[in-house]
């Protein structure tokens, strides 16, 4: 549930992007950041390697306005994809409102998409999480290549929560906002009912 | 790993945490002091506004303090309930108040460590109490969102971010 502060009149709700190494989960949250409002945004932090493979995570507020009188946020991270970064994962999935859950579209990255969705279920179990219970959003990201499996077909392997699925090409924006439009909604609809 | 609860601040806490920061600022000697949540967002600094990029602090401290109790699980160490950062002209001091809070230090090279680690730990006695209710009380926020907030932050979602990407 999301961070609440009455005396401030703020809301605070903290969204993860999940998915396997070169997936596109960096490329979601830099196109947000280049197309958004600037005055909506805050900083873009990103903990990086020399190769600009994401170390620990990048992190983007922004900010929604006032609604109902209440300062209304949200908290976009991402995790490092790459397997050896576990730690880290489990780190940036504390206090999660939210997942958006990237999937690599191409044939040869099935086994990686398949290894980051089971080790997001592991990650959440041990923090007392259920999947099913946070907002959740898939992004099939890279539809623009060639040899891609379908959409029903990643849905029937990674969807087990039913959650809604989004079509994108990060590099191009296309599905971008679309997914985060999405996931910033049903986060607030998922907190309703918590 | 603690389960995952949410935080619900009321007026009253903030009044009171706000008179405990504004007293260990002072005695302290230090720059400023800040409230974060372990998840990586702000609560309240002291003196207000001081510090201009909260957000990235909160973000970033509270991921190096997370990080800090993993380090300690590796080496077998139940754990590190303090982190400081030591700089040329300035340094942090992070610790922990509750499963879900922590409290941020920043002083310059004119104030000892010994000073604010000792003001620091005589604050939390006072912190720790005060936040109990507002963990225990997190799940009663449909005063906070409802139906109409969902509605119209639904309209200010749609608004904010652009429909065309490319």
């Amino acid at each position: 549930m999301a961070l609440i502060n009455l005396a401030a009149r703020e809301i605070n709700y903290k969204i993860v992007y999940y998915g396997c190494g070169l997936c596109g989960k960096t490329t979601n949250i830099q196109h947000i950041h280049r197309r958004v409002n600037p005055a909506a945004r805050g900083r873009l932090v990103s903990i990086a390697t020399e190769e600009e493979r994401t170390l620990y995570f990048d992190f983007l507020p922004l900010s929604l306005g006032a609604v109902k009188g209440l300062r209304t946020r949200f908290h976009l991270y991402t995790v490092p994809g790459q397997s050896f970064y576990n730690a880290s994962r489990k780190l940036v999935l504390q206090g999660v409102d939210g997942i958006v859950f990237v999937v690599d579209s191409q044939v040869s990255r099935l086994d990686e998409n398949v290894d980051s969705y089971l080790n997001l279920w592991d990650n959440l179990a041990s923090q007392g999480e259920d999947l099913s219970k946070l907002g959740v959003i898939l992004q099939m990201n890279k539809r623009d290549l060639g040899s891609i499996f379908s959409v029903s077909d990643l849905s029937e392997l990674l969807n087990h929560t039913d959650s809604p699925v989004v079509e994108a090409c990060a590099l191009t924006g296309v599905g971008v906002f679309e997914t985060l439009k999405t996931a910033c909604k049903q986060v607030i609809a998922k907190s309703a009912h918590s | 790993m603690a389960r995952r609860r949410g935080l619900i601040i009321s007026d009253e806490q903030m009044r009171l945490v706000d008179g405990v920061l504004a007293k260990l600022q002072r005695v302290s000697g230090s720059k400023f002091v800040a409230l974060v949540s372990t998840s990586g967002q702000p609560i309240t600094t002291s003196p207000p506004g001081v510090q201009s990029d909260t957000l990235s602090l909160a973000a970033l401290a509270a991921g190096s303090f997370a990080a800090t109790r993993q380090l300690a699980e590796v080496l077998n160490e139940r754990e590190f309930t303090l982190l400081f950062h030591e700089g040329k002209e300035s340094n942090l001091h992070v610790v922990q108040v509750t499963d879900q809070i922590l409290l941020l230090i920043a002083f310059g090279r004119e104030t000892q460590v010994g000073r604010v680690r000792l003001y620091t730990s005589r604050a939390l006695e006072v912190l720790k109490p005060i936040f109990e209710p507002a963990e225990d009380n997190a799940g009663n926020n449909d005063m906070v969102i409802d139906r109409e907030y969902s509605r119209e932050a639904g309209a200010a979602i749609d608004g904010l971010f652009p429909e065309r990407t490319d």
